[in-house]
């Protein structure tokens, strides 16, 4: 899946919403490099998790079974 | 031999055997680290009195038949991360400048308990954001990248200025500099060792390891750092276990896997020759060579990313607010692009881990152990920025660097870097051993035995 670079407009934007105040003359590399890691990212919304939860902090309980074996 | 070129075990062994005070063997590291640091600089800061003063009791407690046990006297260095009480824990930044850790970190208690005598804080790239720790020369050839990030531990111990080191470990920040540098890096099972007291990058993939001469040694620090602490999330309670291996070089019955997808794929042949060379060594030593798919290789870099870069910004917000001039540039506009990940991304990188690692618990059902190249390229000249590979493709130094061993981060596995030799340019060569969560023992088994069969490990010629 494609994703469209943001504008130095939009980073500044979606930064402030963050809470991030953005010099002007940092939006264009800003941008550049979010682009590059959202366009990383978005390959993982080709997978189907179904009802599948995110992983836990700690490993799992099977995890633990194994190594107590 | 002069005292600091011994192995962590060798030393130990002289130590316990009173051949050897742990004061000479101190101030040897300490005299090698002033030889080499003008131009290696693994040091962020040489502890020398406190390490005299510490080697110092040491030998008055072996003296008094207290002896603690094999790093009881031996000289180490700790990553810039790494919390050591009244010392700064300067993570190579700025924004630390001034910092003094009040207490140890899990890991330094741990050690100094066990009698290991600090020689100094080593460098990391920044925060551990990055491949290279630009502030260090590689051991072998100064002009080269040390790796990273925890390039300044492997540095030291290629070096001989420090006997061993700890790193930390979130894309391959311990294994990378390991086989960049030719010696041995170990990140355990996430959960094994603590990271209390540890400056994180990304909660969810950080770990802490050895960084080492020899496998026997990573081993012997392993069984010192082990061991559950409730001040960690993911810690576990288990048994605790003597990680250090049998003597045998028997592999009979054992089962290697080779990667028949990803591992070998934009890999320098020199590096894949060394690699599969140690293979056949493994081979000879009775282990069964057995083929394996590695799982979900397109979702690899996705997955570390979508974890990693919105929980390294969330550990920097208010810095990153702040003081955002005082980071590195590389370092800051990752930290700022962070804020723009949707939540939404973040939450598909968790769920697709539980995936990678349900597909690499059943592709480890069909060996006990997988060997692979630690990095696809050996050292390149410090400011090289991209790697050009035969099919003419381009990628990035730190994309190609983290691209092998940043599955075992995702999946919690433990893997192993061992030297299995140099390239053409005569730059040390990595093979990594992977393995099923908490199943060190094999790794270290097997990266023992293979090391029985070559000469024992020198320091870096150049250093």
């Amino acid at each position: 899946m494609s994703v469209t670079e943001p504008t130095p407009l939009e980073t500044a934007r979606w930064a402030a919403r963050a809470g991030l105040r953005l010099p002007a003359e940092r939006h264009a590399e800003v941008a550049a490099a979010a682009h590059r890691i959202l366009s990383v990212v978005s390959v993982l919304r080709d997978l189907d998790f179904g009802d599948l939860p995110p992983a836990p902090a700690r490993p799992t309980a099977q995890e633990e079974r194994d190594a107590a074996v | 031999m002069q005292p600091y070129e011994l192995s962590l075990s060798a030393a130990a062994d002289a130590i316990r055997a009173r051949e050897l005070s742990p004061v000479e063997l101190t101030d040897s590291v300490l005299e090698r680290a002033g030889q080499v640091e003008p131009r290696l600089r693994a040091y962020a800061t040489v502890t020398a009195e406190r390490a005299r003063r510490a080697a110092l009791e040491a030998e008055r407690e072996i003296a008094a038949s207290r002896y603690r046990g094999p790093l009881h006297g031996i000289p180490m260095g700790l990553k810039d991360l790494i919390d050591v009480a009244g010392v700064a824990t300067s993570a190579g930044s700025r924004v630390r400048a001034g910092h003094r850790a009040e207490s140890d970190s899990t890991v330094a208690a741990r050690l100094s308990a066990a009698g290991a005598v600090l020689v100094g804080k080593t460098h990391t790239h920044e925060f551990a954001y990055g491949l290279t720790t630009p502030q260090t020369g590689n051991a072998w050839d100064a002009g080269r990248v040390a790796g990273g990030s925890s390039g300044g531990s492997a540095v030291a111990v290629a070096a001989g200025s420090a006997t061993f080191a700890l790193g930390t470990d979130t894309g391959g920040s311990i294994r990378v500099p390991a086989a960049l540098n030719g010696v041995v890096g170990l990140k355990p099972t996430y959960g094994l060792v603590p990271r209390h007291g540890v400056t994180p990058l990304s909660w969810s993939l950080d770990h802490v390891g050895p960084i080492t001469r020899t496998v026997e040694d990573a081993a012997t620090v392993l069984t010192s750092l082990a061991g559950y602490d409730p001040r960690d999330p993911a810690s576990l309670d288990l048994p605790a276990v003597d990680y250090r291996p049998a003597g045998g070089t028997d592999l009979t019955g054992l089962r290697v896997g080779i990667p028949r997808t990803y591992y070998f794929e934009r890999v320098d042949p020199g590096v894949e020759a060394a690699v599969r060379r140690a293979v056949d060594r493994l081979r000879d030593l009775g282990a069964d060579l057995v083929d394996v798919e590695i799982p979900m290789t397109r979702y690899v870099q996705a997955t570390q990313w979508g974890l990693m870069v919105p929980e390294a910004t969330a550990y920097h917000q208010e810095t990153l607010r702040t003081v955002p001039g005082l980071y590195q540039a590389d370092v800051r506009v990752l930290l700022e692009a962070g804020e723009l990940m949707p939540a939404g991304d973040y939450l598909r990188a968790r769920r697709a881990r539980v995936l990678m690692r349900r597909e690499w618990a059943r592709a480890l059902q069909k060996a006990d152990v997988i060997a692979a190249p630690t990095v696809p390229v050996t050292a390149v000249q410090a400011g090289q920025e991209t790697i050009t590979w035969a099919d003419g493709t381009e990628e990035g130094v730190a994309d190609a660097y983290v691209r092998l061993s940043a599955p075992a981060n995702i999946a919690g596995v433990p893997s192993l870097s061992v030297p299995v030799g140099q390239d053409a340019a005569g730059l040390p060569i990595g093979m990594q051993l992977l393995g099923r969560p908490f199943g060190e023992k094999a790794l270290l088994r097997v990266g023992h035995a293979y090391q029985r069969t070559q000469p024992p490990p020198a320091l870096a010629p150049a250093a």
